[in-house]
């Protein structure tokens, strides 16, 4: 049955089996060094390696600092919520995730993409956020799918709550996640990609002072992410309290006071800058940024022909109008074209350079001196000052007075306006000045634009015999940002004119002037009202247009108490009409909130401003 | 019947007691990895498919081999028409249509066909007088190899399939090639190759890729391999001690106890340990070397030569898989591996060795 081998058979197999030898053993040696290289010589690596993948860093966001007014209430706090969030070390088939965040989480592809895009330089340990402030169902998918989509997760989140929603949204801003601008300027030292910051007003400018301290949280996970245990916890430091000079009571009466209109309310403290009010309108709920803002309502801000957005005191601006005639009347006093004597008749209209311009009081004041041209704002005055004194000396000083300056303030995207300046329109705009110009500037119309808080500021300066002083928002941060310095500026203004031009101004809103509706029993309030005519009227009547779209700008600027400022108010409001019709009412209910607050506080809502945050939202 | 006295003595214990060894350590492996979830069922299910593998092991040993010889042809019709129905009937394991549900028992005929294979084929080129082979015999014997390799392939399991290449690469290399067969074969596969990577599944292609690249796709299909490796490396020099390899025990590793039980034993003997047991396989490799050369007859000596081409060839894919040097293929490490069909496939092809290791010099 079985053949013996045959001896040539036999030797030349022996002899193929001496050649398979060597290569059998090289296999053991190459297969030996192979482990030597991993265990040996990398084997510190890869330990490092396996230690990572046991013990996962959960990031604890930290809460940001609470916004107060400086009362204490609190404007901006935070609530609990939850992030969905994307692992990217655990996503093994980027395909099926995307199907699952789209099909089941309701995430558009297009934002998945362009969210993994965004990330794609951040650490891939970091899990980036997917999808923001959650509700319950999401949280049961995912919950629901934690083992085919371990790369899925929930990750609670302190989101901002703005209490009082659209209040003062102008001034606080809202949060985001850092842009690729901001991050690639560094403008937050220490901030990576996801994070979130201040994207504008307080919560931008102080974004390091509100930042918390994240902490984190290690646990041991298996390879589906499953938590096995905590190893370390470091808890998440709350960011430091932020106390604006806000008075909440101030902003609200603000805020309700421009309901429905379009223009701005700033009040301040004139002594020494501090904005007690800034308000907006049309404004903004910043909640809605603190979840990612839908394209729905960001369109809808956006678009909003009356911009939303932008915060009309200080980004927006405007001929300042009439009150630019306390400019006109401080540059002749402290020049020397106005004295006691100094007076004009005003017959309703009078010509300068070949042309006719009109005083607003079609039948004229008759004999006006510098009192009285502000108590009545007369036209003719001034035109007449404007036209011997020359554009010189009124650029000198607008700009001394602020105009085409910034503020200063602690707020982002500040605009400087135009200044009434025959360099700046050559140099900016490349046109020479008109004589005739000269005479627009000197009732604040023409070449001329500010910002309400512009307009505030020079106008405080008036009240305190030449202090220009840096407008703030900040009153006191708990943690970081050395505490602001806010200069103030003695301008060489004469107490004697300062006085003279308060006189007028007092004049305008108690002795019958055109800012008589801001006047309040047993308070000394001075005025200046404004009305910038964007069209007169005989053009208003041919151009049969929207006659809302052509109505004046209404300005007022005042304070209180003539003797002892301490409250310095503007009014804007666009398309308003008349100054001393519109917005002076306005700025006495705004010295009313002030002086009731001050003389009788329990009558005001400081303390139910407390309880009413609750309801918030 | 009665057992030969010299047959006793002649016994290799030393080689018997390598592969104890190597299935003790397979045994280890598995109570460290299924500990925490289901041991009782794991290990004893092992030791279940250890016994009855001893079993086979001893019947085979038993007999003269000769006898498989003459009956490898009803064996092998039998193997092919198993696998046939496998294809139709089979039970499958992630993907793999190459399971027969027995009932009790889920079996993987693939694993002992590669047995058949080899008997078939030893006996096949044995019965060739000249030192060479001819074409029609190469032919033929091509034929025996793969056509249970393409019924194999027809099931899914591409990874069991290309062992029946070795098989047949070893006993032709043993039968006598000649140059030109040599470049004509190398010529053959060099044309198949192209042609299988593009019946390769993505995957496939993909884990082939990221042994040329390990770090292209870390999270994907680089996964595995990636992983194994932190693994192996991890253990280092004296390794992380028994039950103390994070990486086999919080599961970062895939097939933990089956195909990547090497990444296991490395992680936590370390360089010591997986050394140790390389070293076990080299000394079982020589221990064959060895039978094939002694082998009284020509059969006797292919059909060690099978086995060693087939053991080789499973050690070096599963142990280069695990280091990242080898794409991934569902290639079991022989007698450590837990798996039934393995671990009875691994004792019988070993048990038909170390018969003709006892049979040497009797006639």
């Amino acid at each position: 049955m079985v053949k013996l081998q045959l001896e040539s058979n036999r030797q030349a197999i022996q002899q193929r089996l001496k050649w398979l030898f060597p290569p059998v053993v090289l296999i053991f040696v190459l297969l030996g060094a192979r482990l030597w290289w991993l265990q040996i010589l990398r084997g510190s690596e890869y330990a490092r390696l396996a230690e990572q993948n046991r013990i996962r860093s959960i990031q604890v966001v930290a809460p940001r600092g609470p916004v107060l007014d400086r009362d204490r209430v609190p404007l901006v706090e935070n609530r609990p919520s939850l992030n969905i969030l994307l692992d990217r070390e655990m996503m093994k088939d980027p395909s099926a995730t995307t199907a699952f965040v789209t099909q089941k989480l309701g995430i558009s592809a297009d934002n998945f993409a362009a969210q993994l895009r965004r990330n794609k330089r951040a650490g891939t340990y970091r899990p980036i956020v997917i999808k923001e402030d959650v509700g319950i169902e999401d949280v049961s998918v995912v919950e629901a799918h934690r083992r085919e989509h371990p790369e899925i997760q929930l990750g609670p989140a302190p989101r901002r709550l703005y209490r009082f929603g659209s209040l003062a949204a102008h001034v606080l801003g809202y949060v985001g996640e850092v842009s690729e601008e901001d991050l690639a300027n560094n403008t937050f030292p220490g901030i990576q990609a996801g994070d979130l910051v201040g994207r504008s007003g307080i919560e931008r400018v102080y974004n390091q002072c509100l930042l918390g301290q994240n902490g984190v949280r290690e646990v041991l996970v298996d390879s589906l992410g499953r938590e096995l245990g905590q190893v370390a916890e470091k808890d998440a430091v709350i960011g430091g309290d932020l106390q604006l000079t806000i008075d909440y009571d101030l902003q609200s009466q603000a805020e309700s006071l421009l309901a429905g209109s379009v223009g701005a309310i700033v009040a301040m403290d004139p002594r020494n800058g501090e904005i007690l009010a800034m308000a907006g309108a049309p404004s903004f709920d910043p909640n809605k940024f603190s979840s990612r803002i839908s394209a729905k309502d960001w369109n809808a801000l956006n678009e909003n022909p009356d911009r939303p957005l932008q915060n009309r005191a200080i980004q927006n601006t405007y001929p300042p109008g009439s009150i630019f005639k306390l400019v006109m009347a401080e540059t002749g006093l402290d020049e020397g074209f106005v004295d006691d004597s100094t007076h004009v008749i005003c017959k309703g209209s009078a010509a300068y350079y070949n042309r006719v311009f009109h005083c607003w009081a079609e039948t004229g004041h008759g004999y006006v001196n510098l009192e009285g041209a502000i108590t009545h704002s007369c036209n003719i005055f001034f035109y007449t000052l404007g036209q011997r004194m020359g554009i010189e000396p009124i650029a000198r000083h607008a700009k001394a007075l602020g105009f085409g300056e910034l503020t200063g303030i602690d707020l982002p995207g500040e605009q400087r306006g135009v200044p009434p300046s025959p360099e700046w329109k050559q140099e900016v705009r490349g046109e020479k000045w008109f004589a005739g110009e000269t005479i627009s500037v000197s009732i604040g119309q023409g070449p001329i634009r500010a910002t309400p808080l512009q307009v505030l500021r020079a106008v405080s300066a008036i009240a305190t015999d030449g202090e220009l002083v840096t407008p703030h928002l900040l009153l006191h941060a708990e943690r970081g940002a050395a505490p602001g310095r806010w200069p103030v500026e003695q301008l060489p203004i004469k107490p004697e004119s300062a006085r003279k031009i308060r006189a007028g101004m007092w004049g305008s809103v108690n002795s019958n002037g055109t800012g008589h509706s801001a006047a309040l029993p047993g308070l000394d309030i001075c005025g200046k009202t404004g009305t910038v005519q964007l069209i007169s009227a005989e053009r208003k009547k041919e151009l049969e247009m929207d006659p809302s779209a052509v109505e004046s700008h209404a300005w007022f600027a005042g304070f209180a108490s003539r003797d002892h400022p301490e409250i310095a108010v503007v009014v804007f409001l666009e398309h308003g009409g008349g100054g001393g019709a519109a917005a002076a009412p306005m700025a006495r209910e705004m010295f009313r909130t002030y002086f009731a607050k001050k003389y009788h506080p329990e009558l005001t809502s400081q303390g139910s401003a407390h309880a009413s945050g609750g309801e918030a939202r | 019947m009665k057992l030969d006295r010299r047959l006793l003595l002649s016994f290799d214990w030393l080689w018997f007691l390598a592969l104890l060894l190597l299935t003790a350590v397979g045994l280890t492996a598995i109570w460290s990895t299924t500990a925490g979830t289901n041991l009782s069922y794991y290990l004893g299910r092992q030791l279940l498919y250890l016994c009855l593998s001893l079993v086979v092991f001893l019947v085979l040993l038993y007999f003269d081999y000769h006898i498989y010889a003459d009956y490898i042809t009803f064996a092998y019709v039998t193997g092919i028409a198993i696998l046939g129905l496998v294809l139709v009937v089979g039970h499958a394991v992630h993907a793999n249509k190459s399971w027969l549900n027995l009932g009790v028992v889920v079996f993987q005929p693939s694993e002992l066909m590669k047995v058949l294979v080899i008997v078939a084929l030893a006996k096949y080129y044995a019965e060739t007088e000249r030192d060479y082979l001819e074409v029609p015999e190469l032919l033929t014997g091509g034929l025996i190899a793969f056509g249970p390799m393409v019924l194999v392939m027809l099931g899914g399991d591409l990874g069991t399939a290309i062992t029946f290449v070795p098989i047949y690469a070893g006993l032709s290399f043993l039968g006598g090639l000649k140059r030109k067969h040599v470049v004509v074969l190398l010529l053959a596969a060099a044309l198949i190759l192209p042609a299988g990577w593009m019946m390769l599944k993505d995957y496939q292609k993909g884990r082939i890729q990221t042994v040329l690249n390990p770090s292209s796709d870390p999270r994907g299909l680089g996964y595995q391999p990636q992983q194994s490796k932190i693994a192996i490396g991890s253990g280092g020099f004296l390794g992380k001690g028994f039950k103390q390899g994070t990486q086999g025990q919080l599961g970062f590793l895939p097939a933990r106890h089956t195909d990547f039980v090497f990444a296991v034993l490395s992680e936590e003997r370390g360089f010591v340990g997986s050394i140790s047991l390389l070293g076990l396989f080299l000394f079982v490799s020589i221990r064959l070397l060895r039978t094939c050369r002694e082998a009284k007859d020509k059969i006797g000596s292919m059909i060690v030569m099978g086995v060693l081409s087939l053991f080789l060839f499973h050690v070096l894919i599963n142990t280069g898989m695990v280091m990242g040097v080898v794409p991934i293929a569902g290639i079991p490490l022989p007698f450590v591996s837990a798996g039934g069909s393995s671990l009875l496939a691994s004792f019988a092809a070993m048990s038909l060795s170390m018969n003709v290791n006892t049979r040497r010099f009797v006639n």
